[in-house]
């Protein structure tokens, strides 16, 4: 062979080594695509990748990750992106840090202990094949402690795994109108809304209306302790206060005297000692000057009731003496 | 092998042993689903979804200023229906009170998530959303529905509940949120992760 053709045949053999190199290392967008897919956890499967799953949320993510790969993304720019909303859950190996770092070091850690057992065994083989008749107890220990060791390894396992899996649950709220004072009014009405054929509902409505009522939002309020004052559901205590507050925005809001008076009977045809019915209707008929003897009758009955407190025994009581002395209410 | 290397042998066999079973068990006991959203304190991912009636679309910056709390439904998910009336009503008690709701299609084409929406009912104030190829869902992390993320007036994400809640809960998010809280990560029930369960 001539040198012309030696070096020509050289020149081939390395085209053609470089040609396998290149065809060897070089990876098409397609199988980027489907090796990233391997690598990403479906997020909605048992275990598999994204690019096994058949699932439709898997078929959305490999359109996303080739959509990517074609803009240019590299690969770790891609996994970060998926990182960034579902963090290491998306990946199928987890990551070689934090509580997952020893499952990438078990298998060296147990290596090491392996050979440097058997290094010593061998360096020592008489002392380690040898039988230790003195040492007959301590002997007896290390399978003791290692079957312990494995017992507690297994009822750590087993407390775990009889925990709630699905993690902390706090379940649905349920309707709670024990603690409400960080509870706007819009989660208030929101709450009654959907709700409102539950019947703990009265509780709820009937501490809303008593917001609004309390700063004069007489409109919102009436709504709701109309509600309650019709509610089956509604108890005794709750149907009182309600009907008596409705009586009460209809004086002061329209000064309808009759609609009032019939507010509070109907209160007190349910609780005939309540000092507000008592107390209220009594206002109205003095205020309106409709029944005067019977405004003092009401202010008597109030009075006499023995738990009532000083500050509203003392303004019943001004009262009382101010229609006994012919004075127009305040 | 004497008794003392035996002994140590042994007792290092059992701690790695126990320590392994710990960290695996921790890690067993966790639903992946269940981990706190990496979105919680970040910038909301931007979107630009159009209504499922068409027309035009709805991007979440036009939305700053704003409590956003966004959630992704399907009619194939019972957990979505149960909770559907305290959406609804929650959006309609903050209308006009700087909240916005948007609820976006889950995997579910937006002729089926209209016709659910005809007999379930729809909040006037409500956005409907499509979410063609998932993109936002995948964007925001979705694991299964119902979820739904809050969003603060800042377009910071500051709270996400997992499975069915109900108007005391997204109401009280919401004022939390108001007061300037961050509510975090509360699961409140299951998910479902696709219409076949």
């Amino acid at each position: 062979m001539s040198n012309t053709n030696r070096l020509f045949a050289v020149a081939i053999a390395v085209m053609a080594v470089a040609l396998v190199f290149l065809m060897s290392t070089f990876e098409s967008d397609t199988d980027r695509v489907e090796q990233l897919g391997q690598a990403i956890k479906c997020p909605v499967c048992q275990g598999e990748s994204i690019g096994d799953s058949p699932a439709q949320m898997a078929r959305d993510m490999m359109a996303l990750v080739s959509q990517r790969v074609d803009e240019g993304a590299s690969d770790q720019e891609i996994v970060d992106e998926l990182l960034a909303s579902y963090s290491g859950a998306v990946l199928l190996d987890p990551p070689a840090s934090g509580s997952t770092l020893l499952l990438w070091l078990a298998p060296a850690v147990v290596l090491v202990v392996g050979v440097g057992v058997i290094l010593w065994w061998r360096r020592n083989p008489t002392e380690a094949t040898q039988p230790e008749v003195k040492e007959e107890k301590p002997r007896k220990l290390a399978p003791i402690l290692f079957l312990a060791g494995s017992l507690a390894a297994i009822v750590v396992v087993a407390g775990f795994f009889v925990q709630d899996r699905d993690g902390p649950n706090t379940g649905a709220a349920a309707i709670d109108t024990d603690n409400l004072e960080e509870v706007s009014n819009e989660t208030m009405e929101a709450v009654i809304a959907a709700n409102a054929d539950h019947p703990e509902v009265s509780g709820m409505r009937l501490a809303l209306a008593e917001r609004y009522f309390e700063v004069g939002d007489f409109s919102s309020a009436f709504p709701h302790y109309l509600e309650v004052a019709q509610s089956p559901d509604a108890s005794d205590p709750q149907a009182v206060t309600a009907l008596v507050r409705l009586g009460w925005m209809a004086w002061e809001g329209n000064r309808e005297v009759d609609a009032a008076v019939g507010l509070f009977d109907e209160a007190l045809a349910i609780d005939d000692t309540s000092a507000t019915a008592l107390f209220l209707k009594g206002q109205v008929l003095w205020c309106s000057a409709t029944d005067l003897d019977e405004a003092a009758s009401l202010f008597g009955r109030v009075l006499e009731d023995p738990t009532l407190e000083s500050d509203t025994r003392s303004v019943v009581e001004s009262d009382l003496d101010a229609l006994n002395a012919g004075a127009a209410c305040t | 092998m004497n008794s003392k290397a035996l002994r140590w042998t042994g007792l290092g066999i059992a701690a790695i042993g126990v320590i392994f079973a710990v960290v695996l068990a921790s890690r067993f006991g966790t639903n992946p689903g269940l981990v706190d959203s990496p979105l919680l304190g970040e910038p909301a991912p931007q979107f630009n979804l159009s209504p499922l009636e068409g027309g035009e679309p709805v991007a979440l910056d036009s939305l700053q200023g704003d409590v956003v709390v966004l959630n992704f439904f399907a009619s194939w998910c019972p957990e979505c229906r149960a909770e559907h009336d305290d959406l609804v009503s929650t959006a309609n008690a903050f209308e006009d009170q700087g909240v916005t709701f948007i609820q976006v299609a889950y995997q579910e084409s937006p002729p089926a998530s209209l016709d659910y929406l005809v007999t379930a009912g729809r909040a006037e104030s409500t956005l409907y959303l499509a979410d063609p190829g998932s993109r936002t869902a995948i964007a925001y992390g979705v694991f299964g529905i119902p979820e739904t993320y809050f969003i603060d007036e800042t377009g910071t994400v500051v709270g996400k509940i997992i499975g069915e809640t109900d108007a005391l809960t997204l109401g009280a998010t919401i004022d939390a949120i108001k007061r300037g809280e961050d509510p975090g990560q509360k699961v409140t029930g299951s998910t479902q992760q696709s219409p076949d369960g």
